[in-house]
Formats: structure tokens, sequence, C-alpha cells
């Protein structure tokens, strides 16, 4: 497959999973707005205004996380319901470019969301070269390995109930136990050790500091980029190799 | 003419199948390209994890086996390029529209807007499906989905076609429409492995025949070579009053409505025939169909769930 096609694959898939879904049933974007804002809001109500910022980057974090949780239903039930994804292994469509477009097409339902953020974002003077560069950065990272650890969970998963048992674990694991709407020393000691086997924490430490809520050290910021980028491609290598394009 | 598919002791056995046996055992089989493959079987004789297989979605256990020349464990990229399959129990999206299912996927594929567009409009006229174009798939029946699936991947630029029970729950009609854009698709030097469970299908379109059972090859040929290797390969139908034990010294006997149906061998069924004319009963007399090949073979309808009693030779 010539790249120009690996290109119209991607976007076709992005048509099929992301505009036409939400050209029928417009109530798919709020569904996905739900979340992250009422986060915001109890956030905001709660610390009478002053935490808003942490409800404002954790929101964006959870939002590309939500791809995650919304890939792997999705791949479960196009797998196992349409039998789609045995349509798509007997063509041309590579795994990278079926995972890569159903991604992207997730991104399409948490648009409206990242929106508000974005707008609070530049609303509250946060937005400054450096810091866009680090949020843009981070929030790439966290879509990308929720999208192979989603990819991969969805390949061994027999139904798609299991996905629903499954993503408000994921949930509570990658944005509610780890620091994402917090500051990491908010946490005791031993649940600050554990905080750190989640990259959602470094992520979310990196875009705490780069809007200046908590200070950053030039070198935890170094550290930081090192593990989210590891556990981002620790991710991609365990897709590449343990998930199951082709049943066993 | 080469060979489309080809494998050599092909095993399958699913990972935590403990105990049980094979889905797919020692099957050596070369499909000829160009012509339409008809493979049938009772359910779980194996017909869909072969198709799997070989449309590179399923691991082989061992042996191999080669598609298009290339081999389907390590060389599976080589492969798709040139194959589309409509899977057993696939459903188009439901929220797409007839005419998206079709062009979409053909853009999917990689196909220029264009050509896609083009060879979209062509496959919803052949199987019927233009006055449907702009409906959603939830507001589809069930064989109208199934149509789809067939609109799509015949619309498609691919060289074999692996059709898992295309035509199941399609309206006779509906059927011979699928049937003659198989044809059509035959017309234009492509393979299809077609797997039914409509005996009349396989021998309407297929050129050769497979016939599994519990996972082994039972059978191989054209129509002629399986009516050729059958024990009784002519039917008699007798119509009127006449002792069962009778008619069992000719042959296999069935009861059908009105009277018994016959599977025997050739000088048997002439004798048979002759002594039902002499004692003025209505007389059928021709080669067995397909159906009968099975009955004899396998000892049982295509459409029985129980088990298979022991076969003989």
């Amino acid at each position: 497959m010539s790249e120009r096609n690996r290109l119209r694959s991607l976007l076709t898939l992005v048509q099929i999973n992301g505009l036409i879904p939400i050209r029928t049933q417009p109530l798919y974007l709020i569904n996905l707005v739900a979340s992250p804002l009422s986060f915001l809001f109890f956030i905001w109500i709660v610390s009478r205004g002053a935490d808003l910022a942490y409800g404002v980057m954790g929101g964006m974090v959870l939002t590309m996380l939500s791809v995650g949780t919304g890939l792997q239903s999705d791949l479960t039930h196009y797998r196992h319901d349409m039998k789609f994804q045995d349509v798509v292994v007997a063509s041309p469509v590579e795994a990278p470019v079926y995972v890569g477009g159903m991604a992207l097409s997730e991104l399409v339902y948490s648009l409206p969301a990242l929106a508000v953020f974005v707008i609070l974002f530049v609303y509250y003077g946060y937005a400054t070269p450096e810091s866009s560069a680090v949020l843009v950065g981070a929030l790439l990272l966290v879509w990308s390995f929720a999208t192979a650890f989603a990819f991969t969970l969805a390949t061994y998963f027999q139904d798609v109930r299991e996905t629903w048992m499954f993503s408000p674990i994921f949930s509570l694991v990658l944005t509610v136990l780890p620091p994402v709407y917090y500051p990491i020393s908010y946490l005791p000691g031993w649940a600050q050790v554990a905080a750190r086997f989640s990259p959602t924490t470094y992520a979310a430490e990196l875009v705490q500091g780069a809007v200046g809520l908590q200070h950053l050290s030039f070198d935890t910021a170094v550290i930081d980029w090192i593990v989210l980028v590891g556990f981002t491609a620790a991710l991609f290598l365990i897709a590449a190799f343990k998930a199951r394009w082709k049943d066993p | 003419m080469g060979f489309a598919i080809r494998t050599e002791h092909l095993r399958k056995v699913y990972p935590g199948a403990h105990g049980a046996s094979a889905a797919l055992e020692d099957l050596t089989l070369d499909i000829p390209d160009g012509r339409v493959y008809g493979v049938i079987g009772r359910n779980g004789a194996g017909k869909t994890t072969f198709v799997r297989i070989a449309a590179t979605q399923l691991v082989l256990t061992s042996g191999s086996a080669t598609v298009l020349g290339h081999d389907v464990a390590t060389e599976e990229r080589a492969i798709r390029t040139r194959i589309a399959c409509v899977p057993q129990e696939a459903r188009p999206l439901y929220f797409l529209n007839v005419d998206e299912v079709v062009y979409l996927y053909l853009k999917l594929r990689g196909l220029d807007p264009a050509d896609a567009r083009a060879r979209t409009k062509d496959a919803l006229e052949q199987l019927s499906l233009t006055e449907f174009r702009r409906r959603t798939v939830s507001r589809l029946s069930g064989g109208l989905r199934r149509r789809v699936l067939c609109a799509m991947v015949l619309a498609s630029d691919a060289e074999i076609l692996f059709l898992d029970e295309p035509t199941t729950g399609l309206d006779p009609i509906a059927r011979r429409q699928v049937w003659e854009a198989i044809r059509r698709a035959i017309r234009e030097r492509r393979t299809i492995l077609l797997t039914t469970h409509y005996l009349d299908e396989a021998e309407a379109l297929s050129a050769r025949l497979a016939l599994f059972e519990r996972g082994r090859l039972v059978l191989e040929g054209t129509p002629e070579d399986l009516r050729a290797r059958v024990r009784y390969p002519y039917r008699v139908t007798i119509q009127g009053s006449t002792p069962r034990e009778e008619l069992q010294s000719y042959g296999r006997v069935s009861a059908i409505e009105g009277g018994f149906l016959v599977f025997a061998r050739e000088s048997e069924a002439r004798d048979l025939a002759r002594l039902a004319l002499e004692r003025g009963l209505k007389v059928g007399l021709g080669p067995v169909s397909l159906e009968g090949i099975f009955l004899d073979v396998v000892g049982r309808s295509i459409e029985d769930e129980g088990p298979t009693p022991e076969v003989e030779g």
C-alpha cells in the first residue's frame, strides 16, 4: 500500500467511525464532554474557583484518555459483533493504519471538550509558546499510549460487555488515583510511590509545571519526559507483539 | 490455469481446546484460480476455519497454506492486497447507509474516489440495491444487509473473494441476484471461495467442490466427479404403495411424501425403475443431487445438527 493510500484509508476510518456517527447521532459529542466538564465544575465549586487551573489541565488529560476507553469499546464491538476487523484484516489495510484511523476518529468526539479546555487555557492566561508546546507534546503521548493500550486489550476481550467492566477501572487507575486533578504533593507518601507507576502522573506533572501550578526543575522535567516516552514506547511494543490482529 | 489456494497437511487446533478434535485435520487441497470453489459441510465441519486461515485472519497450527503463491503464515501483506472477505455472521456498520458501506469500504482499500464511486454504483445496480442506497443499514432487513456485504466485496478490486455463507437469510430472488453477481466476477477471471449450506447453490455455482466433515476433507472434485465417486450415483423416486423391505435390496431407501426415494447404483436403479413401471407405479430416475451425495457420504442431511454416525469407506 502506498503512503497516499495509507492516508486515504486513515481518513476514511475517521469518516466511518467519527464523522458519520456524529452526523447521525450528535448526542455522542455530549457524552464525551460530560465527564471532564463535570470534574471541572466539581473542582470549581469545591475550591471556589481557586483550583480551576488543575481542573482545566486535568480535564485535557482525561479527555485524551477517554479516547482510549472509547477506542477499546468500539474496537471490541466491531471485532466481535460486526466482524469488521476480519473484513479489514482481509484487505490491504494494515493494523497500524486501522488503529491510527480509529484513534483519530475517537479524537473527533473529543474535540468539543478539548475546545472548551483550550478556550479556558487561553482565557486564564496559561497559553505561552512553552506551555503550549509542553501541553501538546504531553497530550499527544497520552493519546498515543491510551490508543496502544486500548487496541491491545480490545483484541483480547471476547465481548463488548468486558470493556464496560474495564473502562471505570481504566479511568480510576489512570485519572483519579494519579494526581491528574491535583498536585502530587497532596498524596500521602505511599500513594505518591504508587502514582509513579501511572504514566498519567508524569503527563500531569509536566502540564501542571508548564503553567506554573507547581515548580518543576529542569532535571525533573527531563525525567518526566523520558518516563512518559518510555511508557508509550513500551505500550506500543506490547501492542506490536501481543495484540491479536490475526486470531490465534 | 494456476492455483489460487494450496494447502498441505493443514491442521488447526484452537487454543484451549484440550482433548477436543482438531477443527481441521490433514487438509491437502489445490484450488484452481478463476473459478468458484465451493466448500460444503455441516456446522462445525471446518469450513469457516479453512476460510479464515486462507484469508489470513486465523493462525494455522501446522502444515502449510499458500494464497496466490504466498505463504499465509509469513507473507500476509502480499496476500491481503489481493483478497476480500465477507465473514460468516458479519454485519455492515449499522449507522452507515447502503451507499456508504460499499463506497467507504472501497476507499478504505485505497481505491481512488472516482473509481470507488463508479464501482459502488455498478455493484448496487447489479444486486438491485440502488433503491435502498440512501437507507441506513439499521433500517434494512437481515437479507438486505447480507446483500450489501456481498456488494461491498464484489465491488472491490480483489482477485480472490472469500464468501462465507454469503446468501444465508436471503430470499430466492435475492439469492439468484447474488449468484449472477458471482458469475460476473468469474467472467472477470476472479477466484471465489464459497462456503454454503445450500447444496443447490454450491452445485449451481461451483466448478469444483470440497465436502468437509468433522474437520476432514471427505470428497473433492467437480460435481460430476463427486457423483461418480459415491456408492449410489442414481436416485429413483417411486410414488405409490411398495413394501420398503423389497426396495432395500436395491440401495439406500428414504421415505418421501407418497412413496420412497432410493439411492442406487446404475444397474440396480435401472432394474428398480423397470420393476416399478411394470407394477404401474410412477417412477423418476436421474443422477443424484448434491444433497444425495452428501447424504450418501456423510450419512445424514447437511441440515442435521446431531453427531455424525461412523461412515463406511
